[in-house]
């Protein structure tokens, strides 16, 4: 009786959106991924991280359309990253984004081992696989 | 802190979803195929080895010479054009888009992108 119970149940098909869903649900109520939240929401409504954040962004604007030719654009957005990085707020975020991303690493990889895919890794929207 | 145990049984959930997918399947079996097929295995396994050899090799500082690259890159034109190996990775990229959706319902939960957070920053 046993194992018919467990052959039917291995036969059984899970939709994969409804279980992924399940599993989004589930990860939204831990702890790590509510203080990495409340760190993103901390930085964005820092005003010093904020307009650090738009001048960089002006910098890596010009970088990415060709001007800077004699690297003025580079070293600026350099010396802002660092001067953000520095930001106890911005801190914070990093420590929480480390922590949420070990939980999620570790998630995946079971979802992978059983999957016999890498699910991630060929999820992400570039789609090359390369892990860049 | 350690996964919760429902976390766990989740995660097996969606991959065992994903395993008895019939989209997935036929990727799964291409890559069973080349898996079992001793001269796909053992060419890919080669190319593998010698890729390794020649960093491990530039990581001591040797210089490599034309010859030690040329091997390597005939032997990844051939892992790549055996018909096993390149049936495998088409069926890789077709499931990726697939992949990509089946992801997007935990981003969409959790309102950031999940394969974005598996990579370091």
């Amino acid at each position: 009786m046993d194992s018919q119970t467990n052959t039917v149940s291995s036969i059984t098909r899970v939709n994969p959106f409804q279980a992924a869903q399940a599993l989004g649900k589930l990860l939204s109520e831990t702890p790590e991924y509510k203080a990495f939240i409340g760190a993103q929401k901390a930085v964005n409504s820092d005003p010093t991280s904020y307009a650090l954040s738009v001048q960089l962004r002006g910098h890596q604007h010009a970088i990415q359309c060709g001007r800077d030719l004699y690297g003025e654009h580079a070293t600026e957005a350099a010396r802002l990253e660092l001067e953000m990085g520095d930001l106890e707020v911005v801190k914070e975020y990093h420590r929480a984004r480390q922590a949420v991303s070990v939980l999620i690493q570790a998630v995946d990889k079971i979802v992978s081992r059983e999957a016999g895919v890498d699910f991630a890794i060929n999820a992400r929207h570039s789609g090359c696989g390369c892990g860049g | 802190m350690p996964l919760t145990e429902e976390i766990k049984d989740a995660a097996r959930q969606l991959g065992q979803a994903l395993h008895q997918d019939e989209y997935i399947r036929i990727y799964l079996d291409a890559l069973q195929a080349t898996q079992t097929d001793p001269e796909a295995s053992v060419l890919e396994k080669e190319m593998y080895e010698v890729y390794e050899g020649l960093i491990a090799r530039q990581q001591a500082s040797e210089d490599l010479s034309q010859d030690d690259t040329r091997a390597f890159y005939e032997l990844r034109g051939q892992v790549a054009h055996h018909p096993l190996i390149s049936h495998r990775n088409d069926m890789l990229n077709t499931i990726r888009p697939y992949l990509h959706q089946v992801a997007e319902e935990i981003s969409f939960t959790l309102g950031v992108d999940y394969p974005a957070l598996t990579k370091p920053e």
